[in-house]
């Protein structure tokens, strides 16, 4: 049930059998069906969800009902919307689920909880914010100095089933293009 | 609250149960159906489409999975099945909200199964020592949520346990279900909530209220 979870914390920190349990109490297994919301717009996102199994994607929606992809998460990923989770103000993003899938959710409670009682989890916390810092710099960086091609392999590198998994619009619309221009860069890149 | 969050109900064609799902269906949820008496779970599912054409309603044969997949988790059954169902669910009932219905009264309806120290909520909260049991529905009758206000007045439906937002969720869901929620306390509250409810049951047999009765705390 928990399994990979456990697998990615061990990549960064060790626990005793004991801590695991511990932590293992304070864990939510959750299972989602495709096209469900795990979080919408506007609630507190009460918790961070890792993927055990599954595709989710966090996004927003402007004026026009133009949907903007910030993030997938496919499984070992973590995703939420991360400043509402933090600050407890309402979510601007959406998280919904691109399969059916299952999940290990933590509250922002629970999380707190762990740190009082496995004070190790904090150095596994902490990467994991850094990472996800890490993730978003590099997003913003190929978003302002990458050329399409570029940005597309990237994402390709980052994600690699991505394309067996997710739909061209989606994808897209994570780069921010119109699916016409996202099949001009794919046309552009085989070519070569 | 935007998000629909999944509610399953464990024996969800008893009396209450089938009270509990129709009255849900009126709201921003969807209900996860399990029951192991399948008969009579098509009749209420028909039951639910006709009168709430856009709830979302699933009927589903293993409590294990519906319990996964859900936010909230309605143990309908007796008392004497709660062990049953908990070693069932305990995996995957693991920091969710389960709320317990049941009030353990013996079976000549004049006094309660548990001893004085405990009840069947506490029970519960001990076979799931990592879930949020939150003690509701159990002041009111099955008929009651068809008529949630009887003589004019609005029924009081009680509500206790230890987890704030468990609490606040819970009380959204009684809400819904058309009654007036009142938060009484802490889980142990409950042993005083399931001695009311012998006591209304005993009333009723007395008096005849013929399962249509509720309380109504009367305050300034």
């Amino acid at each position: 049930m928990y399994e990979l979870f456990f697998k990615k914390v061990a990549e960064k920190i060790t626990l005793t059998p004991a801590q695991q349990d511990i932590i293992k109490h304070y864990l939510i297994p959750k299972k989602i069906r495709k096209n469900q919301y795990l979080l919408q717009e506007g609630d507190v996102a009460k918790h961070a969800a890792f993927v055990e199994k599954g595709a989710l994607r966090a996004y927003s929606v402007d004026d026009r009902g133009t949907e903007h992809i910030i993030q997938f998460a496919f499984e070992g990923w973590t995703i939420s919307d991360l400043y509402s989770f933090l600050t407890g103000e309402p979510a601007t993003y959406n998280v919904d689920a691109l399969e059916d899938s299952e999940l290990v959710l933590i509250s922002k409670a629970a999380q707190d909880e762990i740190l009082k009682q496995v004070p190790e989890y904090e150095a596994y916390n902490r990467l994991q914010i850094t990472g996800a810092y890490l993730a978003m710099q590099k997003r913003l960086t190929a978003m302002l100095s990458l050329s399409l091609e570029e940005r597309y392999i990237n994402l390709t590198r980052l994600y690699p089933n991505l394309i067996q998994r997710v739909p061209q619009r989606m994808i897209a619309s994570y780069m921010g293009l119109t699916p016409e221009t996202l099949s001009r860069v794919r046309r552009k890149i085989k070519d070569k | 609250m935007r998000t629909k969050q999944t509610i399953a109900i464990i024996g969800a064609t008893g009396n209450m149960g089938s009270a509990i799902a129709k009255s849900l269906s009126r709201g921003n949820y969807r209900l996860l159906l399990f029951t192991s008496d399948k008969s009579k779970l098509k009749n209420l599912e028909e039951e639910i489409a006709s009168a709430y054409p856009g709830a979302d309603v699933e009927s589903i044969n293993c409590s294990y999975t519906a319990s996964w997949e859900a936010d909230v988790i309605i143990v309908a059954t007796p008392f004497a099945a709660e062990k049953e169902i908990a070693d069932k669910i305990r995996e995957v009932a693991n920091q969710k909200i389960v709320v317990s219905i049941a009030n353990p009264l013996n079976d000549s309806f004049d006094g309660l199964v548990t001893p004085p120290g405990t009840s069947a909520a506490e029970e519960l909260q001990k076979l799931l020592p990592h879930s949020k049991v939150i003690k509701a529905f159990n002041t009111t009758f099955a008929a009651d949520f068809a008529q949630p206000v009887i003589d004019g007045k609005q029924v009081d439906a009680f509500i206790a346990g230890n987890d704030s937002d468990a609490l606040e969720t819970v009380k959204e869901l009684v809400q819904t279900a058309g009654f007036n929620p009142i938060v009484a306390g802490d889980l142990p509250v409950s042993r005083i909530l399931e001695n009311m409810q012998l006591l209304l049951i005993r009333l009723g047999i007395k008096y005849n209220y013929n399962w249509l009765a509720g309380w109504k705390i009367l305050h300034q």
